[in-house]
């Protein structure tokens, strides 16, 4: 148990949706005041904007990993290096091109949902 | 290199088809052999497992799979539709708990009801977890998932994108639903599509609606499907506009809906149309050609048919088509049939023999008309070789049946061709005869009326008649057919049209005493005789007075299969939420069937699969007057009004009230019972203050809604008593937020009362039970409708006159008092509900809140997100996402 856990979403409607890049799943609201936090460089929480831009409504099934590093079904979802927190299987949409440019100028991999 | 010993990555055919059911198999001996294996691979790749979280390939995937040493997977069962908040509320408890619990994920499949998997060493832990939980059962069984399936729970098909033009849905609500659409474009973004269905509207309704006049809503009627007839509707005075839409394609537009072609093209949500294993019948595709499409298009049309669908099975003589490929729309035969490969002998000369042709890329092949047996699929259609040799019948209808056309055509099947008929028409003066192909029949007429001859005798079928007048004076014979008022008689001396002669009642004498037996429905039918009344109604011609051909949707013709014969029968339920009720078929829609329940005043839809029709029936006249506690209510709705407001207090109020405090606490402090302190509470502090985010969207409430039964039923539009005009106004000021959350609340309360005076006391459903039931939520509960206020800016539409007003006062029926003008300064009208639109707002536009926990608030319209619109709330400066329909635009004053 090591590093702080994400925030989990505090309701289930609408609101819920996943990060492009992580695919953390949390609330728009939760999005807007405190971002992702495994991806900090989108700056949610700056540019409100963003978090439309950065994560999505249309995401399947939800798994709450408690353990990444110990966690099987997280390393299999290649989620296994991000906080504790709830994530998706599966989101729908690819980030889009300049965010995508930015991933790449921080190093950061991203890799597209496979169609 | 790796060994094929259980981890094979499956593909992908089988991950979506496989069950969710994993076999309680020995992992010993898996284990053991693994054992090995894996301490090899171990040594392989323990440096690299690492590394490879940042790679992506497909190889390194297969390092991922689950070893031995990795934790397993336990399926347990919970609440259902509670999967999603099962999940979390684990979280919610690790974060609490610490490493004192001991599993390491928890997952809930979108697709999988009533289990979600936890990932633990043992399954001690996964029992300790669960402990406390309110949404998992106690005495839950955790079942292991065998190491080689483990995978495949974490498997997902996305569906969004699978989606495209041209594919054949069905749409799944709606007056249409069931009803056969095709894709003409998608919205990924805003998770929308826009279909082209055959409109099914009533013009004559449509024409008052938009008059202004008062719409006699008939109940549960839906109108058949009919291509629209654009001077059919100015006729009426529609009107009907020509608009563009976003590609600069024509349309023509009635009252918000687009029509082109006589297609009415509508723009649903993804989530109402189903996509998945659609198989138009042949009917409704011929059905969706229009006339003068060509040939190609034929094939086209068909072979995307066949394209959804996984395999096909050839047998040797089978007409075929090739669709994809170089051989593409190369016709054939089957020759020979063998492991992946079929061989086919093609149609054109010049070619091999025999061409040896991927399964995946053929299709069967057969023209409409055909005789065709069916079994399963129409992929296991086979041609019949009968059609060759002379036959009386094709599909339902044989020689000498009469027929119904169109609206106004009819006639006796007088010869049976290979693909068509040749019908002698009910044209009197002169015989007609034309040549009709099977889907140009609409449907048999066996309706036995009675008619009056000449001299003003009755004359029924099978009596023996002279003509006297005309151009067959002096034929004679039996009666084989009557129809408004013309004979069909045989006459077996007569040469032309196989015997048969047409001729008007009144230009006959009866000849000798009428031989039928006491087989009268005399009193019931023999008023209709000359009526238009179609043929398979006459039980019903108050209730459901159609306009159209008594066609099922679907275009399945009547008196034929088992089912079709439903319509109108009496039938019992035996499954699902009606089981054991007693009703009558009203209408057959796709894979479902609207009955009217013998025993209360409503209009339900079931399965097809649930009912049967072994009911000894009962003449209609029973159904229609014997059921007592039906007929004083029928006529005359307003007792039932009386009950809706008493009813809605002690039945509503009381539920939300006492259920939505302790209910909020132990959704997140799932362990309630055994903690002292209330910390998890403290721990979220700002999202659980906020109480109306969870109850309009959030499962639990939806747990509130379900129990009243009204919710089920309140979904199917049409369906039940929300017309008389007034539905809205009890709740227009309702104390509790719940109610006006659901429109489909509205007739909550009306179908309770209904409960009240007629209920059997069969239904499980009271709305004194604690609502913990578990129903299934099937209710959409994002849906809470818009309701007028003042201060709002609405779009007055009365014919002759569109203006923008804003709303003063809101008055009990629903109407409004207006003040013209966008600041309201102009004159005050009266304005009713449907004569209204709330004005939509924009960015940046100060908006009311017209539905939902927030209704009443003002606030800023901040942002827009496809359908749903941001807004930052006045008195509590949250930021919240709100359903665009339910925000309007509040008045500058």
């Amino acid at each position: 148990m090591a590093s702080a856990p994400a925030q989990i979403p505090t309701s289930f409607g609408h609101e819920l949706r996943a990060c492009l890049r992580c695919r953390l799943v949390k609330t728009y609201d939760q999005f807007r005041e405190s971002g992702c936090e495994n991806c900090p460089f989108f700056k949610m929480e700056e540019d409100h904007e963003r978090v439309v831009d950065c994560t999505t409504p249309n995401f399947n099934g939800i798994i709450s990993v408690m353990d990444p590093t110990r966690s099987w079904a997280a390393r299999w979802l290649r989620i296994g290096r991000f906080v504790p927190g709830v994530y998706t299987l599966a989101v729908s949409e690819a980030l889009p091109e300049d965010l995508q440019t930015i991933c790449e100028d921080e190093h950061i991999q991203y890799v597209p949902p496979k169609r | 290199f790796f060994v094929d010993n259980g981890n094979d990555i499956p593909e992908e055919d089988d991950i979506r088809r496989r069950p969710p059911r994993h076999s309680m198999l020995h992992d010993q001996e898996d284990h053991e052999d693994l054992e090995a294996i894996e301490r090899r691979i171990q040594e392989r790749y323990a440096r690299r497992v690492e590394s490879f979280d940042e790679e992506a390939t497909d190889v390194e995937q297969q390092a991922l799979l689950p070893s031995v040493r990795d934790p397993k997977l336990w399926m347990v069962k919970c609440v259902i539709g509670r999967e999603r908040e099962t999940a979390v509320c684990l979280m919610q408890k690790y974060i609490d708990k610490g490493a004192e619990l001991q599993i390491r994920s928890a997952i809930a499949l979108d697709h999988l009801k009533n289990y979600i998997y936890v990932e633990a060493d043992k399954e001690a832990h996964v029992k300790e977890a669960i402990k406390g939980l309110r949404n998992i059962y106690a005495a839950s069984k955790i079942t292991l998932v065998p190491i080689r399936e483990m995978t495949d729970v974490l498997s997902v098909e996305s569906k969004a994108i699978d989606l495209a033009r041209d594919t054949w849905v069905r749409m799944k609500i709606g007056t249409y639903k069931g009803d056969l659409a095709k894709v003409v474009d998608v919205d990924n973004v805003r998770q929308r599509v826009t279909v082209k269905l055959i409109p099914r509207i009533d013009l004559q309704a449509l024409a008052n609606k938009l008059e202004g006049r008062e719409v006699v809503k008939k109940k549960a009627f839906v109108p058949p499907p009919r291509f629209l007839n654009v001077d059919e509707a100015r006729e009426l005075h529609i009107r009907v506009e020509h608009r563009r839409d976003a590609y600069g394609e024509r349309f023509d537009a009635i009252g918000g809906m687009m029509f082109k072609d006589g297609f009415l093209y509508k723009t649903v949500s993804i989530k109402s149309i189903n996509a998945q294993n659609i198989k138009p019948t042949l009917n409704e595709l011929e059905k969706f050609r229009k006339p003068g499409e060509s040939g190609d298009s034929d094939v086209a049309s068909l072979s995307t048919l066949f394209a959804n669908r996984k395999k096909g099975h050839f047998m040797k003589g089978d007409a075929v088509i090739v669709v994809k490929g170089d051989l593409k729309n190369l016709k054939g035969w089957v020759e020979k049939v063998d492991e992946d490969n079929v061989h086919i002998r093609p149609e054109i000369k010049g070619l091999p023999k025999t061409l040896a042709v991927n399964e995946r890329e053929l299709c069967k092949y057969f023209e409409p008309g055909n005789h065709v047996k069916i079994r399963v699929f129409a992929d296991d259609v086979v041609e019949s070789s009968e059609v060759t040799t002379g036959i009386t019948k094709i599909g339902d209808y044989e020689l000498r049946d009469l027929v119904l056309l169109d609206n106004m055509t009819f006639g006796v099947i007088i010869r049976v061709e290979s693909e068509a008929f040749q019908v002698l028409k009910g044209v009197a003066d002169r015989p007609e005869v034309a040549l009709v192909k099977l889907r140009e029949i609409k449907c048999k007429i066996e309706k036995k009326t009675s008619v009056q001859d000449r001299f003003k005798n009755t004359v029924s079928v099978k009596d023996v008649v002279r003509i006297v007048e005309g151009p067959c004076k002096g034929k004679q014979g039996p009666v084989e057919h009557i129809h408004r008022g013309v004979l069909f008689i045989y006459d077996r001396h007569h040469l032309e049209h196989a015997g048969f002669i047409c001729a008007k009642a009144s230009s006959c004498v009866v000849v000798g005493g009428s031989r039928i037996s006491g087989d009268r429905n005399g009193d019931a039918y023999s008023r209709f005789p000359g009526l238009r009344t179609p043929p398979r109604i006459p039980q019903s011609p108050r209730r459901f007075s159609r306009g159209g051909p008594p066609n099922d949707s679907g275009g399945r013709h009547r008196g034929g299969r088992g089912h079709d014969g439903l319509a109108g029968a009496t039938v019992k339920v035996r499954q699902g939420p009606y089981k054991g009720y007693r009703g009558r078929v009203i209408e057959v829609k796709g894979t479902t069937v609207r009955v009217e329940l013998e025993s209360q005043m409503k209009v339900v839809t079931v399965d097809r699969d649930h009912i049967s029709d072994n009911v000894a029936v009962t003449p209609h006249r029973e159904t229609r007057y014997s059921i007592g506690s039906e007929t004083p209510m029928h006529p005359s709705r307003t007792p039932l009004h009386p009950y809706m407001t008493p009813m809605r207090d002690p039945g509503a109020t009381p539920i939300h009230d006492g259920m939505r405090t302790p209910m909020r606490d132990r959704a997140w402090n799932p362990y309630t019972p055994m903690s002292p302190t209330r910390e998890w509470e403290d721990g979220n502090p700002g999202s659980w203050g906020t109480s109306p985010q969870y109850q309009p969207g959030s499962p639990p409430s939806r747990q509130y809604e379900a129990p009243t039964p009204g919710a089920g039923w309140a979904s199917t539009p049409g369906g039940n008593y929300s017309e008389a005009g007034t539905p809205r106004d009890p709740y227009v000021n309702a104390p509790s937020p719940y109610l006006p959350s659901t429109p489909g609340g509205q007739p909550m309360t009306p179908n309770s009362a209904a409960y009240l005076p007629g209920t059997p006391g069969g239904q499980p459903m009271t709305p004194g039970t604690g609502g913990l039931d578990m129903m299934s939520p099937v209710l959409g509960g994002d849906n809470e409708g818009p309701w007028f206020m003042p201060d709002i800016l609405v779009n007055v539409h009365r014919p002759g006159e569109e203006s923008v007003g804003v709303i003063r006062e809101v008055l009990p029926d629903g109407s409004c008092k207006v003040a013209l003008g966008s600041s309201g300064n102009g004159e005050t009208i009266t304005a009713l509900p449907n004569e209204m639109e709330a004005v939509v707002p924009r960015k940046s536009d100060k908006i009311k809140i017209m539905g939902g926990a927030l209704r009443g608030s003002t606030g800023k319209l901040i942002g827009v997100d496809g359908t749903d619109g941001i807004v930052k709330v006045d008195d509590t400066l949250d930021v919240k996402i709100l359903d665009l329909v339910i925000l309007a635009k509040l008045a500058q004053s």
